[in-house]
């Protein structure tokens, strides 16, 4: 506990060089021992010692690392020019490559269409019908097959038979 | 030129009652198939009733002089007898083919039998 007496407080005050060897130095300021002789201040009114692991960009250091990086900048922006021309090329080869590929694609939905009639023709003439009948067909045989009225059934293929005998 | 339509209609009618288990289904497709004087009506007709194989359907297509193997197109009388033969149980096919060898009226109808009864025992 530090006296604080009036008689304490004047001699520390103007007899400076009596009490400087004992005074705690815990100051990480490289100018305290010229400015305030490390007597007045006890707490650490820069920087606290607790950040001094972490690197600290001030004075000369932070005056050279910000002339070290405006001697860099122009080639840091040349690097930087370059990978954007760069990317640019790379944008416009895709782009060319995918045009080109869309064109290939064009080219080759040609024969599969051909091939799509073929098989729609195939089926055509292997069933003697389109498709387009047979999924728009009328009376189907599991309807038929499952029928209980059989006068209804008779009538359906009495009619159905007159209908194909007055066709021939 | 027949509509496909109706081509497609009267095809599906007959294979509904070729497996409708009615019996009144087999004398629909006696009455209006085989009797059509159209000759592919006459013809899925009669494969119809050989397909259901009992003794009913098989005794139209066998017995009646002018239906199934005894008809007067070559096509419909051939067509009845590959189905018969195609037949995986010709147990019922084969009786009634021996009953009209023996006992039908009709020269004709029995020298048929005789004929496809041959055919289905060396099948």
């Amino acid at each position: 506990m530090a006296n604080l007496s009036i008689p304490a407080i004047r001699e520390r005050l103007f007899n400076t060089s009596k009490h400087e060897v004992s005074t705690q130095r815990n100051s990480s300021n490289p100018f305290a021992a010229s400015s305030f002789k490390g007597n007045v201040l006890t707490a650490d009114v820069f920087e606290s010692s607790k950040k001094a692991d972490q690197p600290s960009f001030t004075g000369k250091l932070k005056a050279s690392a910000l002339v070290g990086s405006i001697s860099g900048i122009g080639e840091k922006f040349h690097n930087i020019i370059e990978s954007a021309i760069a990317f640019g090329n790379r944008m416009k080869e895709n782009v060319v490559n995918g045009w080109n590929k869309l064109n290939e694609m064009e080219i080759s939905f040609a024969p599969a269409k051909e091939k799509a009639i073929s098989i729609y023709n195939s089926v055509k003439d292997t069933l003697g019908t389109s498709i387009t009948d047979l999924v728009s067909s009328g009376i189907s045989s599991k309807s038929i097959a499952k029928m209980e009225d059989m006068s209804m059934a008779r009538q359906i293929m009495s009619d159905n038979v007159a209908a194909w005998e007055a066709a021939v | 030129m027949v509509d496909k339509k109706i081509v497609k209609d009267v095809t599906n009618i007959i294979e509904g009652l070729g497996m409708n288990e009615n019996p009144e289904s087999i004398s629909i497709l006696e009455d209006v198939g085989t009797n059509s004087k159209v000759d592919a009506i006459r013809e899925m007709t009669s494969r119809a009733l050989v397909r259901k194989n009992v003794h009913d359907s098989l005794k139209v297509v066998i017995t009646n002089k002018g239906k199934g193997i005894n008809d007067m197109s070559t096509v419909v009388a051939m067509s009845t007898i590959n189905e018969l033969l195609s037949l995986n149980d010709k147990s019922e096919a084969m009786k009634i083919l021996e009953d009209t060898v023996e006992m039908h009226s009709d020269e004709e109808v029995r020298d048929n039998a005789r004929s496809v009864k041959a055919l289905m025992a060396l099948s």
